[in-house]
């Protein structure tokens, strides 16, 4: 039960380098980190248990990014949810996506970014539970 | 109807208007060259950019930026053949070359350079594909001076391929590996024929006769020792994630005679059980197997062994391990025979903490007429140590400064020869568990107990974790004292930093940008780097042990050994095949080949990457603009003429586009008709600066330098073609303008001078290059100019490269962001060197020139 103060992230992106990345930075900023290739075993956790910050790709094999989207906030309302996606499919995901998105990222993009949309991510999960 | 009315009226005006038309199309086409060519350099930047570790990025984004600096590329080479139709047809021959190649990577085909062999001290890391990751790192130990290499070349992974192919192997070598993989055959039977199927093959006569010639090449630096080699493996693909450690065969004290057979034992181990069931299980195709093979000149070891960096036992005790034996290391590596161990503290000092020393009754020996054997040790040194305390400590600093340079810890293996001389080698990364990782998931709540001295500012140039003592770059300070492992803390980030880098464990600069000259040299040797900190030199204190987290953006008080030991275990972005693969394709888009417009290989056949596309291309864009005072003499109108200065420079101006006002356009017969251009019109800003600087007082020397006898018979013998622009435009003086570009062909003095300036609307992508050779006396005296203007375009932050007389100085992003202040300075420059190198009659006439040169372009810059 030593995990259960830090703030849990799920990563889904069907690329392995990018929560191969992600995943190691965000545990030394103090997240507790579960990364995902494979949308439907995603789909699976987040019916298991809740996170606070769900973070995935959209265009992926199988269960697509807007699926698993609605079945996240489906089961977890609290839950933010930040998509990362390729430069070139960025506006037509935000254009059908503007809802229940906390923020949008263009791949590639900095660690730093990232850092910076989960801390603020982070933030509004906190504030919403006060 | 109407349509049909304009037509006719088009039809009508042709004749008198073409040649007007044909000019401003050309400027048009120009202009769109230019821009063109600014974003092909704008991809290649933002694509080299992703080479610092802090983008994370997938194969998608690698696809994507194939297809986008290809189709810029290709439509520059189309704007390109709008100015001069048909003229380069090779260049789209060469485009598509490139571009097939790139695809391959993209296909994981890696493309390999042509060449059978390389001696180790040429091989730089971008050898890497070409000579295999062993041989690689061996070639980077030896030109670092990190620590004495072996001797040697590298045979080739083309050679490889090409052995395959000359004996018909690649079809057999498949069949046998799909029946073992169907299971119709064992691994044991189906190595066996592939392996007979090697050794039974004949060396292609040009990579026998390239052996031959690097034995004999080897033989000669060697002098009049006796060769004997060992032939080892070094293939494709084995670093990083992937160790095929001790899965290929090795061959020591081989005779020279027998290396072609040696060859094809290192070549046939290729297909060991052991290695076909590696490779299949890390889903390797048959077009990644490539053998480069390392042959090294050998020495007699008194002793050898191997040394860990970082104990993987206990990492977070920061230990290393050392081990070694009397005579050669094979058999301690294997585990074959006892060794003498000593624990060293990887700090300072380097202090033996634990020392264990072992009878080692056999020790492995050359065998006369080759090959080797275990001998008997003399009694008295049995239980000697076989490491004196000097050889220690000596073996955890060379361990040490490898694993800076490496940035993992290191398994280095050794051999002192009878004079107690130090060779490495091999060295790998070693791979350091989560063993001791308990803390490493609270890693944050660690962190938290450290002291912060800088947190939350800067751009990251190298992503990375690095500890050590401050030092601060203040101005003028002499960089040679720069300890090994140091932080470089300096205000601005500059290229003249670079010959430390290597040496340093972490940058931090107030101000900088990641695209700057320094950010691509700390990539290079991947320095964690921060740019941009805004208070560092106020914060950091000189000598002070501080560590730099560049992925936090943070610097700690102290040396934090969590977080170093946390990246060691790291997998970095450095270290996928992701990352990798980026570093190819960059190979085949951004060196810049063709440098000197004058060299033979200044031909469209010569680009070798999309860079140097785009390079020969503004080359050659600008000379056709250059020729139009010459074609035009017929009498056709052109925005332009000759500028009026108080210095008697003859510069014809040739507005493309907004360069000068609007009062000089238009009903210009041509500039053979001496229009006058008065500085007021000017409107080019940066073509305003250059005169600013060019016309300054005592900038324009008023009585010309006499130029003796000798100095001018040797001019003599020397061709104009160092122009840069044919015979027929010497003595002519051309500005070409727009509102955001300047391009400067100026003859002084017997030298040419080219300046080519491009101001971005925003500012972050300006660029200015210097090109200045040729020149009226001898060879020394030239080149003492080239030294002035090295050391004083250095001062000024521009990076500078000197080939005999011809320097090219570049300045871009960040160090470019106030052109105005560099142009201004160019135009001091420039009139200053007018006729400089008659007056060097010494060395010490170069730095009496800087000073006062500096004196006087501090003035202008400042204004």
């Amino acid at each position: 039960m030593t995990t259960s103060t830090k703030t849990s992230i799920l990563i889904l992106d069907d690329e392995p380098i990018v929560s191969k990345r992600l995943q190691p930075a965000l545990e030394k900023m103090g997240y507790e980190v579960e990364s995902f290739y494979d949308s439907s075993r995603a789909m699976a956790r987040v019916l298991e248990r809740s996170f606070d910050i769900v973070v995935t790709d959209l265009k992926m094999e199988g269960v697509d990014g807007m699926q698993f989207l609605a079945a996240v906030k489906d089961r977890s309302p609290k839950t933010e949810v930040i998509v990362i996606t390729g430069f070139a499919t960025m506006d037509t995901a935000k254009e059908s996506m503007r809802k229940g998105v906390f923020d949008f990222l263009a791949k590639p993009f900095k660690l730093g970014e990232i850092q910076e949309v989960i801390r603020k991510a982070e933030a509004h999960v906190c504030g919403e539970d006060k | 109807m109407r349509r049909l009315f304009e037509q006719i009226r088009n039809l009508l005006s042709t004749g008198r208007h073409r040649e007007h038309r044909s000019l401003s199309a050309l400027f048009g086409h120009f202009q769109r060259v230019l821009e063109l060519n600014n974003r092909t350099l704008a991809i290649i930047a933002s694509m080299h950019d992703k080479l610092g570790g802090d983008y994370i990025f997938d194969l998608q984004y690698l696809r994507g930026s194939k297809q986008y600096v290809a189709g810029t590329v290709r439509e520059l080479i189309e704007a390109f053949d709008a100015m001069a139709p048909g003229r380069h047809p090779d260049l789209l021959t060469r485009f598509r070359a490139i571009r097939s190649q790139l695809e391959s990577e993209l296909e994981r085909k890696p493309v390999l350079p042509d060449i059978m062999v390389m001696p180790l001290s040429g091989v730089t890391a971008s050898d890497m594909d070409a000579v295999g990751a062993k041989s690689a790192r061996l070639g980077i130990i030896a030109s670092s001076g990190a620590a004495g290499a072996p001797d040697g070349f590298a045979v080739t992974t083309s050679a490889y391929l090409l052995f395959v192919r000359e004996n018909g192997l690649a079809e057999p070598v498949e069949r046998y590996e799909q029946a073992w993989r169907d299971g119709a055959m064992s691994a044991a039977e189906a190595s066996g024929k592939i392996r007979s199927l090697i050794l039974a093959g004949a060396i292609p006569g040009r990579l026998r006769r390239a052996l031959s010639r690097e034995l004999e090449a080897l033989r000669r630096r060697l002098g009049d020792r006796e060769l004997r080699l060992a032939v080892r493996s070094s293939a494709w693909g084995e670093d990083g994630d992937l160790s095929f450690a001790g899965q290929y065969d090795s061959f020591l004290n081989v005779d020279p005679e027998d290396l072609n057979d040696a060859y094809k034992k290192v070549l046939a181990s290729t297909f060991s059980p052991p290695a076909m069931a590696y490779r299949r299980e890390y889903d390797y195709k048959a077009s990644e197997v490539l053998m480069a093979v390392s042959v090294q000149a050998m020495v007699e070891a008194r002793a050898s062994g191997v040394v860990y960096s970082l104990s993987p036992v206990e990492p977070a005790r920061n230990v290393m391990e050392i081990a070694g034996t009397w005579g050669l290391g094979a058999p301690l590596v294997s585990g074959a025979v006892a060794a003498d161990r000593f624990t060293v503290s990887r700090d300072g000092e380097h202090h033996v903490l634990y020392k264990s020393v072992s009878d080692k009754p056999e020790a492995m020996r050359f065998k006369p007429g080759g090959s080797v054997h275990m001998r008997p040790v003399d009694d008295g040194l049995r239980r000697e140590p076989c490491l004196s305390p000097g050889e220690v400590r000596l073996l955890a600093e060379t361990a040490m400064r490898l694993e800076r340079y490496f940035k993992k810890p290191q398994d280095m293996e050794y051999a002192f020869d009878e004079a107690g001389n130090l060779t490495v080698l091999q060295t790998r990364q070693l791979r350091i568990g989560a063993g001791g990782e308990a803390e490493g998931a609270d890693l944050s709540d660690v962190l938290r107990r450290y002291p912060v001295l800088l947190s939350g500012e800067g751009d990251v140039a190298q992503q990375g974790v690095g500890a050590g003592p401050v030092f601060v770059a203040w101005e003028g300070r002499d960089l040679a004292a720069f300890p090994d492992g140091g932080i470089l803390v300096a205000r601005l980030s500059s290229p003249q930093y670079a010959s430390i880098l290597n040496r340093a464990s972490g940058v931090v600069t107030d101000i900088g940008s990641p695209l700057g000259h320094m950010a691509t040299i700390a990539r290079e040797y991947r320095v964690p780097t921060l740019l941009n900190a805004s208070r560092a030199t106020m914060v950091l204190q000189e000598g002070e042990t501080v560590t730099l987290d560049a992925e936090q953006k943070t610097v700690y008080q102290g040396l934090v050994r969590e977080l170093k030991l946390h990246d060691f275990m790291l997998d970095r972005m450095e270290e996928t095949y992701e990352y990798r693969l980026l570093r190819r394709m960059l190979r085949l888009v951004e060196p810049l080949n063709l440098f000197d417009p004058d060299a033979p290989n200044f031909t469209a056949q010569g680009c070798r990457t999309l860079h140097d596309i785009a390079r020969f291309i503004h080359e050659k864009a600008v000379e056709i603009l250059i020729d139009i005072p010459n074609a035009t003499a017929k009498g056709e109108p052109c925005p332009g003429g000759r500028l009026a200065l108080p210095v008697p420079l003859d510069l014809v101006v040739l507005d493309i586009g907004g360069g000068l006002d609007e009062s000089c356009a238009g009903g210009l017969d041509g500039l053979k008709l001496r229009r006058t251009i008065l500085p007021e019109q000017v409107r080019s800003a940066t073509l305003r600066a250059f005169i600013d600087g060019l016309t300054r007082d005592g900038v324009w020397q008023s009585t010309p330098v006499a130029v003796d006898f000798s100095s001018f018979m040797s001019s003599m013998t020397r061709t104009f073609s160092a122009s840069g622009a044919g015979a027929g435009r010497i003595g002519q003086n051309l500005a070409v303008i727009s509102d955001r570009y300047l391009h400067l062909s100026l003859r002084l003095g017997y030298h040419f001078t080219m300046i080519d300036c491009y101001e971005s609307p925003d500012g972050t992508r300006n660029s200015v290059q210097f090109r200045f050779a040729g020149g009226v006396t001898g060879a020394t005296r030239r080149s003492r100019r080239a030294r002035f203007l090295y050391e004083v375009l250095k001062t000024f932050d521009f990076s500078v490269t000197v080939r005999e007389d011809l320097v090219v100085a570049r300045a871009k992003g960040w160090m470019a962001r106030d052109v105005g202040r560099l142009m201004r300075l160019l135009g001091v420059l420039v009139g200053y060197t007018r006729q400089l190198d008659v007056s060097m009659i010494d060395d010490a006439q170069i730095y009496a020139h800087c000073e006062a040169f500096i004196r006087i372009a501090e003035q202008a810059a400042g204004t």
